[in-house]
């Protein structure tokens, strides 16, 4: 991906991440093009969501873990570029939710219980766009009606506890975009959801891409969902990159053992017909040999 | 749900919200007896004695004279043929005073070292967490009648004795709750938006933790009143203002020829303590979100 293209929106070189004597990321290298979903998938701790923390400058926050060595170059909505890696804590306030945002896994417990939903979009508006009280709110009040909450007005002085998870993803989907950022980082965003709304999730997501012109991350481990959204993928595993590509070349002619297992790892209609239990299929093993 | 129709502006919005906490509040008997209660507590301390300008050292009869007797004073009079019921309402803003501005002081201090403690972790919790350990394990009532002792029995310095050996329950309480919440989801979203250390300490968390501390403020103004009371019972409060505690120890050596010294003024501290713990349920459940609008 991202060959012969022009710059891209972000780009991560080299880096290796430790906590302690664990490597979670080691020589990580990709990068992603602005205006594109770039699904990052692999199973469970492969180095997904430490990639989007350090994205964030998160991920040296409250652990152990150290950067060791890389740079995370990322361009400004003012055109510069600069290194993650190297901003100061004050920089990447200003990034953080303002040029690049996150959703979160959990929307049951990702809005502040004690504050309406209205209240917490606009502190993100507020800290960034210096608007006044009366213009956030009806920033906000826009983003409602963007991400296609029915009855906005209505649910901006809604408390999170009074509105299902679906609402609450919509609201959280809200708040990232507040501020236009140039790259939405989506952490597992339909995992907690059932599958109808995470359906709906997906859609929505991918209309407000086309919308804003906004990159996204998507971290995931559900090929199913990156079939329906991605442009690139990033497939890793064991804290390094199996393989990258455009969505399509992967799916159809996957280069790697472990890809291959991963995408013949999605349950298909039919396939238990005559069985009397699921197959067992090595994943390890078959991974193992590359 | 909280209104009927989308409010038109913030300040409907706002109102709206106060209402349906004052509604919460009403609307809770015990919390709305304790207030009543309250009410009455600060009737007789501020405005009677307002009233009642008298001195009240001033001898006002004989000697133990019993309560509601036809020639004396309606509470009845004190060893030294004082009327009790004068010197008690007297005695009541020494003791809601102490008790205020103990309880603030104590949830003041306690809460920055908490949360400071709890938020930061690491070296700066260590050290807080060992000066903490170091002000609980002082031998509370002694260290106080040493500092009163010291320092004179001001009303000043007894805030400050009773301040200074109750703070660390509330330090470790508050701690806790940072401990368990900065890790929460919606703490991690706050970072993600761009807020500094400072904003996520008062905005994000702190609010959450209001429940414990509004539980730790009335508890500990109950605690207050009976520390100020147990001081002065030991001779060592402000003898210029006879505060209720005080003067439940005054008259205890009288008790079997005079039960009303010492039964009017120890109602009193028992009604305050009653009717401040009953607010404090009521507010928690005000401030509930999830309980609004039920």
């Amino acid at each position: 991906m991202g060959i012969g293209s022009t710059q891209p929106l972000l780009s991560i070189r080299n880096l290796t991440v430790r906590f302690g004597t664990f490597t979670a990321l080691d020589n990580l290298s990709f990068n992603l093009d602005s205006g594109k979903t770039t699904a990052v998938v692999g199973e469970s701790g492969s180095g997904k969501s430490v990639t989007a923390l350090s994205v964030m400058g998160l991920v040296t926050l409250g652990t152990r873990a150290e950067i060791d060595a890389g740079e995370i170059l990322f361009e400004r909505k003012d055109g510069s570029t600069i290194d993650l890696l190297q901003c100061t804590e004050r920089e990447m306030r200003s990034i953080r939710g303002n040029e690049i945002s996150m959703i979160f896994q959990e929307p049951l417990t990702s809005l502040n219980p004690v504050y309406t939903t209205g209240d917490q979009v606009m502190e993100s508006i507020q800290l960034h766009q210096g608007l006044t009280r009366r213009s956030a709110k009806d920033k906000a009040l826009e983003m409602f009606e963007m991400v296609r909450i029915p009855r906005a007005e209505k649910v901006l002085t809604d408390y999170p506890h009074q509105l299902s998870g679906g609402m609450r993803q919509r609201v959280m989907i809200a708040m990232a975009l507040s501020c236009d950022p140039k790259l939405l980082i989506a952490d597992e965003p339909t995992t907690a959801l059932d599958v109808t709304i995470q359906a709906q999730m997906l859609g929505l997501m991918k209309e407000l891409q086309d919308q804003t012109g906004a990159s996204v991350m998507l971290i995931t481990h559900d090929m199913g969902v990156v079939a329906e959204v991605a442009d690139d993928i990033v497939v890793m595993r064991r804290s390094k990159v199996v393989e990258t590509g455009n969505v399509y070349d992967i799916f159809e002619k996957p280069e790697a053992n472990y890809t291959r297992a991963l995408l013949a790892s999605i349950p298909r209609l039919g396939s238990m017909t005559g069985k009397s239990e699921p197959e067992l299929f090595d994943l390890v093993l078959e991974a193992n040999e590359r | 749900m909280a209104t009927a129709h989308p409010p038109s502006s913030a300040l409907e919005a706002t109102s709206a919200e106060r209402y349906q906490g004052l509604r919460m509040f009403m609307a809770n008997k015990a919390a709305l007896f304790g207030a009543v209660l309250m009410a009455i507590i600060l009737f007789v301390s501020y405005i009677l004695p307002a009233i009642f300008t008298d001195d009240k050292f001033a001898y006002a009869g004989k000697r133990h004279l019993a309560p509601f007797s036809e020639n004396g004073p309606f509470f009845g009079t004190d060893y030294l043929g004082r009327g009790v019921g004068l010197i008690v309402m007297h005695g009541g803003s020494t003791t809601l005073e102490v008790a205020g501005f103990a309880a603030l002081l104590i949830v003041t201090v306690g809460a920055v070292v908490g949360a400071l403690a709890g938020f930061y972790g690491g070296i700066v919790d260590r050290a807080l967490m060992k000066v903490t350990e170091f002000f609980q394990v002082l031998p509370g009532l002694l260290f106080a009648l040493v500092v009163v002792a010291l320092f004179g029995a001001s009303t000043i310095t007894i805030v400050l004795a009773i301040g200074i050996i109750s703070w660390p329950p509330v330090a470790r309480q508050t701690r806790s709750e940072f401990l368990r919440q900065k890790n929460l989801e919606y703490v991690k979203a706050a970072r993600s938006i761009g807020a500094s250390n400072a904003r996520i300490i008062l905005r994000t968390i702190l609010p959450n933790t209001l429940p414990v501390l509004i539980v730790q403020a009335t508890l500990t103004m109950g605690a207050a009143i009976l520390f100020e009371a147990g001081l002065a019972f030991l001779g060592l409060g402000d003898p210029e203002s006879l505060s209720w505690g005080y003067y439940v120890g005054l008259n205890r050596q009288y008790f079997l020829v005079n039960w009303w010294g010492v039964t009017f003024p120890g109602f009193m501290v028992f009604i305050t303590v009653l009717s401040l713990s009953l607010i404090g349920d009521g507010i928690q459940d005000a401030i509930n979100p999830k309980l609004r609008g039920r």
